[in-house]
């Protein structure tokens, strides 16, 4: 399992990489390794205001439906459309080609993030 | 620590599932795999091309039914007509209490006149085993469970027979589809059927705990490939077969299953006979069917169904499947069984979707 260091988690294990003032999410090796084979996923509409926490995404493995929750507020710019096709991506590269929406951070808040080694530590515990 | 403990039963083959790091989940009162390393996507895969995949699927029950008038007690307490079975088939049936509803779906095995031995399904055993029991007063029967002895092993795929035969003392070419043998496994004696749940060819096999993991072992060494629960629930969505908590229940007849065909009204009194002739003739309250999502999602269980705009019913089994995309069965209205614009209600969104036939995919089961 990896844990990229030059990104943010979650205690929902979702990722967030942040670029300027736009943020990349998706969810994290481990979320995908416990949901199993990713069949389906539902990306939010480009446009669309989110709230930090707020569910913006769903991803369905052959026996789960999973909301995907949001680590920042911000407004969704663009979505992986690739996933529509190739929703195993999720599983495959979860940190890459998996990413799920990027979204123009809007400064309404963000939910407790951690550094990469605060969430080796929260795998653990 | 939770206050209140459900002890889980396990298979003789649970350090076997771990070992091959099978994810263990709580199912029908047993710790089951529902998957292993491979994942249920490559395991579906493993079934459906060509390998040979091998299911513990010993949660389900047996019962052995012997004695003078096992054939007439059978007849009363089953739906099918047992009188046409010969020594050493398969048959598909079902156990109805008085209300025409389902107890459960069984498979039959005719051993001789006087000896048959029943499959049912893990969650009904108790339920099962004490309505028979009940029933055989005034029949000159034994009913036994024999469950907590019987380990139960699916192969199905189209190299099943390859992995099997060299394990068995009798030529696995002689079984025909829905037929059975008494069979030496390594020297012990067992039950081989091909049978399945899965829409493949493939084999059955009964055998006493004591053997499980020796078999099991050879079997790997064959090529067989371990299978999931969640494997398993695709393969037999894409056939259409029913499942008891699903499409059938004790709030269902087979006249709302679609099963009928395993209800021979004109076989003499059985359980259930005179409820399920007043439902036939009144008409059915609801109808199963078959449906193929047009847009895009994945139809799952409950997800409600709505015909031209109008909630009709809603999804007893759904999935996706890599053949044949988003299906699923329903139970609608039904004056809406085969005509009316269907959609699907995801998240609460209507999806559009279409009726479709059974099997979602080919069967390759060998008739």
């Amino acid at each position: 399992m990896t844990i990229p260091a030059n990104i943010k988690y979650t205690k929902d294990h979702e990722w967030v990489r942040i670029d300027g003032d736009i943020a990349t999410f998706g969810i994290t090796d481990h979320a995908q390794e416990a949901l199993g084979d990713i069949v389906f996923v539902e990306l939010p509409e480009v446009g669309r205001t989110i709230d930090a926490g707020e569910a913006y995404a769903v991803v369905e493995s052959v026996k789960a439906v999973s909301d995907v929750y949001a680590p920042i507020a911000g407004e969704v710019v663009e979505v992986n459309e690739g996933l529509e096709g190739e929703p195993e991506k999720v599983n495959t590269d979860a940190f890459g080609g998996g990413w799920i929406a990027k979204v123009k951070v809007s400064g309404d808040g963000s939910v407790e993030l951690m550094s990469d080694d605060e969430y080796t530590t929260f795998l653990e515990e | 620590m939770s206050d209140v403990e459900i002890t889980l039963a396990k298979t003789a083959l649970f350090d076997a599932h771990v070992a091959l790091a099978g994810k263990m989940v709580p199912f029908a009162g047993f710790e089951m795999p529902v998957q292993y390393k491979l994942g249920a996507l490559k395991e579906y895969n493993a079934v459906r091309d060509g390998e040979a995949g091998i299911f513990d699927i010993t949660h389900m029950g047996q019962v052995r039914v012997s004695g003078n008038d096992a054939l007439a007690y059978l007849q009363y307490v089953t739906t099918n007509d047992v009188s046409k079975l010969v020594d050493g088939q398969v048959q598909y049936s079902a156990l109805l209490n008085d209300s025409g509803m389902f107890i459960d779906d069984i498979t039959t095995y005719k051993i001789s006149d006087v000896e048959y031995y029943l499959c049912i399904n893990a969650a009904n055993r108790y339920k099962d085993v004490a309505h028979l029991q009940a029933e055989a007063a005034g029949f000159d029967v034994s009913v036994v469970d024999e469950s907590d002895d019987t380990t139960l092993l699916a192969l199905q795929g189209a190299a099943a027979q390859a992995a099997l035969q060299p394990l068995l003392d009798r030529d696995l070419e002689s079984i025909g589809y829905y037929k059975f043998a008494q069979v030496k496994v390594g020297g012990v004696a067992g039950i081989v059927s091909r049978t399945g749940y899965t829409g493949e060819d493939g084999f059955e096999v009964y055998i006493p705990n004591s053997i499980a993991v020796d078999v099991w072992d050879d079997l790997l060494q064959n090529g067989a490939v371990p299978i999931g629960l969640a494997a398993r629930d695709m393969l037999r969505t894409e056939m259409g077969y029913a499942l008891y908590g699903h499409e059938i229940s004790d709030a269902v007849t087979p006249v709302e299953a679609k099963l009928m065909w395993i209800t021979k009204l004109d076989k003499g009194n059985f359980i259930g006979k005179a409820a399920v002739e007043a439902r036939k003739s009144a008409g059915p309250q609801q109808r199963l069917i078959a449906i193929k999502l047009v847009g895009r999602g994945i139809p799952r269980e409950h997800y409600p169904v709505s015909v031209d705009g109008a909630l009709s019913g809603e999804i007893t089994s759904g999935m996706f499947s890599p053949m044949a995309g988003g299906v699923a069965l329903a139970y609608v209205k039904p004056e809406h069984a085969e005509s009316g614009d269907l959609s699907v209600e995801i998240r609460g969104k209507q999806v559009a979707a279409e009726r479709a036939k059974l099997p979602f995919v080919r069967s390759n089961v060998r008739r």
